[in-house]
């Protein structure tokens, strides 16, 4: 992407300090646990997932998505905008800021509504309250939450560039590319500039493929507290995954959340 | 919902482009005066696609860009596919100043225009954006002198050299040769040889190529610059919609512009190279002799005003007002944009 990130919108207004994030979060934290919360952006990055690769998104696409569902609800309570309108909204919004084209609201809002009747039928057991006017209306909004800061840089291509430096590394290549999809659902995405986020998915798979490159590590000019918060952050996510049975739980956790009303103005 | 739209007070109707309305209005909050871009609403299609695609990729690049010579974007509001983009109100354009035959444009200040010009799109292309539709109505200049590139309806992140572009962009006078042959892998030399045509305009002051068709386009160019051929640009007759032309020798640059010197001469040249490879970048530009040479560029506040800008004072709240905006172009900080419904 573009530019220089030190400059972005990104840096300057969205790497968020880990304190404020805690206590805008209070609200959410009366209605459910610190692990609960985890356990339903979990399942809400499945789903943003999941639906991006049925429109056949790009990666960056859907990850850019879930950044901002991410943005938008660590400003705003659950109960204000139901996760399940947002979720397909910030597709429809990513989509278009990633110049892939437009995804028609119609179509997204009809994905979504299959999705929740088949693969996702163990977490909502009502029909799909929204349509394509409700995507529409709801872009806006999020639009303002993003404080119109669209671009956001992803670990993807800091990525590709360590690699290159490490040597060509398809094994690693790929399970660092995992690692990075899967810290989506953790905070560091919130947290940590996205080249210290690969580091950190890269200290991760080198020690699941038992890789030696210490030294390599060594000589990188990068804050090794951070990368060792992130590469936390990540693994205690993969145990939380691990203990977090989604289609028994999921459903119950949904029910702990204020309804919103549909349309999304409730501010 | 309460909407935002109460939070601008429409001053006046400014003028309309493809895309969009333009209106000067005024924050009730603070008092400043701001150019409110209402981004058209087209076919229903359109509307069922959300907020513009266009104004979104406005919005998209304006916030993460600040330059005092590039138009800063201060607050977004709206609902649905109907948005408006709010500016920092900027007094006149190029256009009007070489328009306004009153207005005497000595070379310091042609070389304080064309500067100011380079230094904002030198900023853009270092972040990857071509801006694509350069002209002179498109830079914009506050009462304070400092020239401002507007209008990134058309802007686009460059770079990938896989992605093909569209070659209808940049309005016709201005358009590059290589989008006039249907070039769909061109890139920031687009942006330079516009600039070439708008420092042309500034010495001629009427078009230096207006074309009325795209073919009569290439015809005036070809006329100045002589007829290209695999020599002078290799590649050229690749191009999806390259023509034969009927071989024409150059005029030299010195013979139309009889009163510049030479350091300008070879900055004009080098922007106006037909072969797009050979054009200047904008920081090769900044950097020819023509602007470290005398006379220096004039300094913002020594620069003309059109007439009807030279007498708004007589309004008996304007002077404080006026500083206020000065402040902010100054300081160049975008307003805070949190929106609130």
């Amino acid at each position: 992407m573009a530019g220089d990130f030190w400059k972005s919108s990104h840096y300057q207004q969205w790497i968020l300090d880990k304190q404020d994030l805690i206590r805008e979060r209070q609200v959410d934290l009366a209605f459910l646990s610190e692990e609960e919360y985890t356990k339903v952006f979990i399942f809400f990055a499945n789903f943003i997932q999941v639906l991006g690769e049925q429109h056949k998104l790009r990666q960056q696409v859907i990850a850019t998505a879930t950044v901002y569902f991410k943005r938008f609800y660590a400003r705003n309570s659950l109960k204000n905008i139901d996760p399940f309108l947002l979720a397909p909204t910030c597709i429809f919004l990513s989509s278009k800021v990633e110049e892939f084209g437009v995804i028609s609201a119609n179509r997204l809002a009809g994905s979504a509504s299959n999705l929740i009747k088949n693969k996702f039928s163990y977490a909502y057991n009502q029909e799909y309250p929204y349509h394509s006017k409700h995507i529409l209306e709801c872009e806006f909004y999020l639009l303002e939450n993003l404080d119109c800061c669209l671009i956001v840089y992803q670990p993807y291509r800091p990525l590709l560039l360590l690699i290159q430096d490490i040597g060509q590394e398809d094994q690693l290549l790929t399970l660092t590319w995992r690692i990075i999809n899967d810290s989506l659902r953790t905070d560091v995405s919130l947290l940590y500039p996205p080249h210290q986020i690969a580091i950190g998915a890269l200290q991760i798979a080198c020690v699941i493929l038992q890789k030696e490159l210490k030294h390599w590590f060594a000589e990188l000019n990068v804050d090794m507290d951070k990368i060792q918060e992130i590469a936390r952050a990540i693994v205690n996510l993969f145990e939380l995954w691990k203990s977090f049975d989604e289609k028994k739980e999921i459903a119950g956790l949904l029910d702990k959340i204020p309804k919103a009303k549909p349309g999304g103005s409730s501010r | 919902m309460e909407l935002k739209v109460q939070k601008y007070e429409k001053i006046s109707f400014l003028g309309e482009g493809q895309f969009a309305l333009v209106y000067k209005a005024r924050n009730i909050e603070n008092e400043e005066i701001v150019a409110v871009k209402k981004i058209k609403v087209g076919s229903r299609e359109e509307a069922r696609d959300g907020i513009n695609r266009t104004a979104l990729r406005e919005i998209k690049l304006l916030q993460e860009l600040s330059h005092e010579n590039v138009l800063g974007l201060l607050d977004v509001f709206g609902h649905k596919s109907n948005v408006s983009l709010v500016f920092e109100f900027v007094d006149t354009d190029l256009e009007v100043i070489i328009k306004d035959t009153k207005i005497v444009l000595t070379p310091a200040n042609i070389k304080s225009y064309i500067l100011q010009t380079l230094k904002g799109l030198e900023y853009l292309h270092i972040n990857w954006i071509m801006h694509r539709d350069l002209k002179p109505n498109n830079l914009l200049v506050n009462s304070a002198g400092i020239l401002k590139v507007g209008d990134f309806g058309l802007a686009k992140f460059f770079g990938s050299p896989t992605r093909i572009n569209t070659h209808q962009v940049v309005t016709r006078w201005y358009r590059a040769p290589e989008l006039l042959f249907g070039a769909r892998h061109y890139a920031t030399g687009v942006d330079i040889w516009a600039v070439g045509c708008i420092l042309a305009e500034l010495l001629l002051r009427v078009p230096f190529l207006p074309g009325d068709s795209d073919l009569n386009q290439l015809d005036k160019i070809f006329g100045v610059f002589g007829t290209p051929n695999e020599d002078s640009w290799p590649g050229v007759k690749l191009l999806p919609d390259y023509i034969q032309f009927k071989p024409t020798v150059p005029i030299p640059l010195q013979e139309i512009f009889t009163a510049a010197g030479d350091d300008l001469i070879e900055l004009a040249e080098s922007m106006l190279s037909l072969y797009p490879l050979k054009r200047c970048t904008t920081t090769q530009a900044l950097k020819m002799p023509y602007f470290s040479n005398r006379p220096p560029p004039t300094i913002g506040s020594k620069l003309p005003l059109p007439t009807n800008l030279q007498k708004t004072d007589e309004e008996p709240s304007r002077p404080s007002l006026k500083r206020k905006m000065l402040e902010l172009v100054e300081n160049n900080i975008p307003g805070k944009k949190r929106l609130q419904f």
